[in-house]
């Protein structure tokens, strides 16, 4: 699987020949077309990456950052994190977090799509134009509206609940339980991937041709099968692609989380991967071991993802 | 997910092949740059020329949040230009949110500032890590010497060179207005605690403001009972002293008017504090002096990036007294403020210790002092106006001030937020024990760590 990364990164190496029947020569256009692209990732994705191999062997420490020589520590950092069981609560907590994310997009964002295909021209701009603006919000700007709405002192939820019920609901914080912190995130993550996922899967099901279908139900098969057994066969690379990476979207979040843990909230129970490695690196300055844990982090995402890729390779190898 | 079966064979396969294979280049490639972005943290440190740069140039100044008011900025820029022919200065604000991060990666960039203002208490991070470009013995006494406030001094000293001054001193005073509030100040913390539980009215008025984040103000409760936040042993380790008799007897009282005497969010930061107290929620309110100019100011702003406050109503009768001690007179607070540096990748040292030496200025430290701040130099403090409660209740907590424990270690504390986190499970009512055992157990391993 170490063979992918380089496979995307490394100079024009000789070009992987297709098996297959037609033989072609050697593709100079397309390897010269790609050699910029593949110049920018290998300076903005490849040196860091190495970057920071190489400093999860370090003591990488702020004085560190200012020039002094870094000491080689071996395989130190990496046992430290790996018996450090608050890493172990993080990495659950955010795979937890991320199953929960991705399954409530993957269904709400399918949902949508197949209503986008069931309704009229205008009604369908207006959805499309609604989740465009929801998918183009910074999810800075996104978050901080969202804790507005959620605000213990001023906020439209607390505000609304309390002339609902009659009961007094201001200063009720909705970010102190760690349940109710992680409710909101999937709230603002949810909200902000399903326009993606909902635009691609309506793209997908709207190339299914119609007569299929409706063979289909000319056989009998009411509405959920045919959903099951025709449409989700048609897009399965298609949802697979999304899941992968919604997957990788939800696990890696930054921003969302370190902007809602400044609004409220209990730190120690909230953080996860992103957060927990930009604290250990940038807020306490132990660069080492964040690039360490940043290293196992995109071992376990790379393991999660070329597991279903091959997958769904094999299924359509068969 | 999409485990289907049942395999329809309608759609090209190669074309699906050629899908698949397209989306796994872009998935390793979402990986990777995943991995970019966490891994970025920091880009190479070139070694920059420390001295001999070009004579004129433009010297960038960082100043953090909005405390130094806009006469002292422009005073400096006019003098700064004025005595420096063909050179430029430039102020750039920063956010105290997430400072020492920022400076971590900026400071070692080849793009630095020059001069930077940071807390007093992050500023031992960058001194004993090489942030600072050293002042030697001849410049500190040329900038005020033995006149610069000596805790604060003590606060930017690192194995003993000078790398970061004083800038100024911020005080706490406990405000508070007199159509809200109809009693002489409490003389004691123990009376203060009763009041501030009196003037209570759950969900309507608080008696105290206490967000769960706010440390600051918690400090003097635990110093005032005997307690401490660390202290150093003769073998170099640190201890905790939140679990000791006074540290426990302290976070008791603070959980009590954060329960009982405050309505304020459990979990809130102390930010934007003039909106509740404009609103006529808050009976005593401590904070650092400046807030005066934020809670006695137009409803309407004046300037675009104002903040409305409430001159005619609460803000119009500001009163403020220290916070009193356990046994009477000024209770130890909390000192804040800043300290002022020279990046040690400044491209123009020279120019930007023309920059420093007016910020030192009896001048421009008169127009800190102005604004009710705690200038840097001690024989200045008589230009605070004292004439009214707020001024006098400032200095009088300033000369009482304490600072946290002297450690570059400090900062990672408060990097990582250890004590908001624990005052906020405080303020949910959590027990007192276990989070003070908690706090000792977290500041320690940092410490000595």
């Amino acid at each position: 699987m170490s063979s992918l990364a380089t496979e995307a990164a490394a100079p024009p190496a000789p070009a992987p020949t297709p098996p297959r029947p037609r033989r072609r020569r050697f593709p100079t256009v397309p390897w010269l077309l790609l050699s910029g692209s593949i110049l920018i990732l290998g300076v903005l994705t490849g040196y860091p990456v190495v970057r920071m191999l190489v400093m999860s062997f370090q003591e990488y420490e702020r004085a560190q950052v200012m020039g002094m020589p870094a000491e080689w520590v071996g395989l130190d950092n990496y046992v430290a994190i790996l018996t450090d069981s608050g890493f172990w609560e993080v990495l659950g907590r955010s795979i937890v977090f991320m199953v929960v994310a991705v399954t409530l997009t993957m269904v709400l964002g399918t949902l949508v799509a197949l209503l986008m295909m069931r309704l009229g021209r205008k009604m369908r701009l207006l959805v499309s134009v609604g989740l465009l603006l929801a998918w183009s919000m910074p999810p800075l700007s996104s978050t901080t509206i969202w804790g507005w709405i959620f605000d213990t002192e001023y906020g439209l939820v607390n505000n609304l609940l309390t002339r609902i019920t009659g009961d007094r609901w201001f200063g009720h914080s909705w970010l102190l339980d760690p349940l109710g912190f992680f409710t909101i995130l999937t709230f603002i993550i949810v909200w902000g991937a399903i326009p993606f996922v909902a635009f691609t899967m309506y793209a997908g099901l709207s190339q299914i041709p119609g007569e299929v279908l409706e063979a289909a139900q000319l056989d009998g098969a009411g509405p959920f099968a045919r959903f099951r057994l025709v449409m989700l066969p048609y897009v399965r690379t298609i949802v697979t692609v999304l899941v992968v990476l919604s997957m990788i979207w939800d696990l890696k979040v930054f921003p969302q989380v370190y902007a809602l843990q400044d609004i409220g909230g209990d730190r120690e129970k909230t953080n996860t991967i992103g957060v927990y490695i930009y604290q250990m690196g940038m807020g306490q300055g132990h660069f080492g071991m964040a690039s360490a844990i940043a290293f196992v982090f995109v071992a376990i995402m790379l393991l999660l993802s070329v597991y279903y890729v091959r997958r769904t390779i094999k299924e359509e190898e068969l | 997910m999409g485990a289907a079966t049942h395999r329809t064979d309608i759609t090209g396969k190669t074309e699906r092949n050629d899908f698949v294979r397209k989306n796994r280049l872009v998935a390793v490639t979402a990986a990777a740059s995943m991995t970019m972005a966490l891994g970025a943290c920091s880009s190479g440190a070139e070694a920059g020329d420390g001295d001999g740069g070009p004579a004129t140039g433009e010297v960038r100044v960082w100043l953090v949040g909005t405390d130094t008011p806009d006469e002292a900025r422009d005073y400096l820029k006019k003098t700064f230009e004025e005595q420096n022919e063909g050179s430029t200065l430039v102020i750039e604000e920063q956010a105290w949110d997430g400072l020492v991060d920022k400076y971590t990666t900026a400071l070692a960039g080849s793009d630095a500032p020059d001069v930077v203002e940071v807390g007093n208490t992050q500023a031992s991070a960058f001194t004993s890590n090489g942030y600072f470009s050293e002042i030697t013995a001849e410049e500190f006494e040329e900038l005020g010497g033995s006149d610069l406030l000596p805790g604060f001094v003590e606060a930017g000293d690192w194995e003993g060179a000078h790398y970061a001054l004083p800038y100024y001193a911020g005080s706490r005073a406990v405000f508070y207005s007199p159509q809200l509030v109809d009693a002489e100040p409490p003389a004691t913390l123990d009376e203060y605690v009763e009041t501030a539980k009196g003037l209570y009215d759950e969900g309507k008025f608080s008696g105290v403001w206490w967000p769960g984040q706010d440390w600051y103000n918690a400090l003097p409760f635990i110093w005032e009972n005997g307690g401490y936040i660390a202290e150093q042993a003769d073998d170099g380790t640190w201890e905790a002293g939140f679990s000791s008799e006074g540290g426990i007897a302290g976070l008791t009282q603070i959980q009590d008017l954060m329960l009982n005497a405050s309505n304020a969010p459990k979990d809130g930061q102390e930010t934007d504090l003039q909106v509740p107290f404009c609103e006529g929620k808050i009976g005593y309110l401590s904070a650092p002096t400046w807030i005066q100019w934020s809670i006695n100011a137009p409803e309407e702003p004046e300037t675009e990036d104002g903040v409305p406050g409430c001159a005619s109503t609460y803000g119009g009768d500001l009163e403020a007294f220290a916070l009193p001690g356990k046994d009477g007179g000024a209770a130890q607070v909390f000192a804040g403020g800043s300290n002022i540096a020279i990046a040690q990748k400044s491209e123009h040292r020279d120019l930007a210790y023309e920059a420093l030496k007016i910020m030192l200025s009896d001048e421009y430290q008169s127009i800190l002092a102005g604004i009710g701040l705690i200038p840097a130099k001690v024989s200045l403090a008589g230009e605070v106006p004292q004439d009214t409660s707020i001024g006098a209740a400032g200095v009088e907590a300033a000369a009482n001030a304490k600072l946290t424990p002297a450690t570059p270690k400090w900062a990672d504390v408060e990097a990582q937020t250890v004590l908001q986190t624990q005052f906020t499970r405080l303020a949910n009512g959590e027990d007192v024990e276990q989070v003070a055992a908690d706090l000792d157990a977290e500041i320690e391993s940092i410490l000595n760590g």
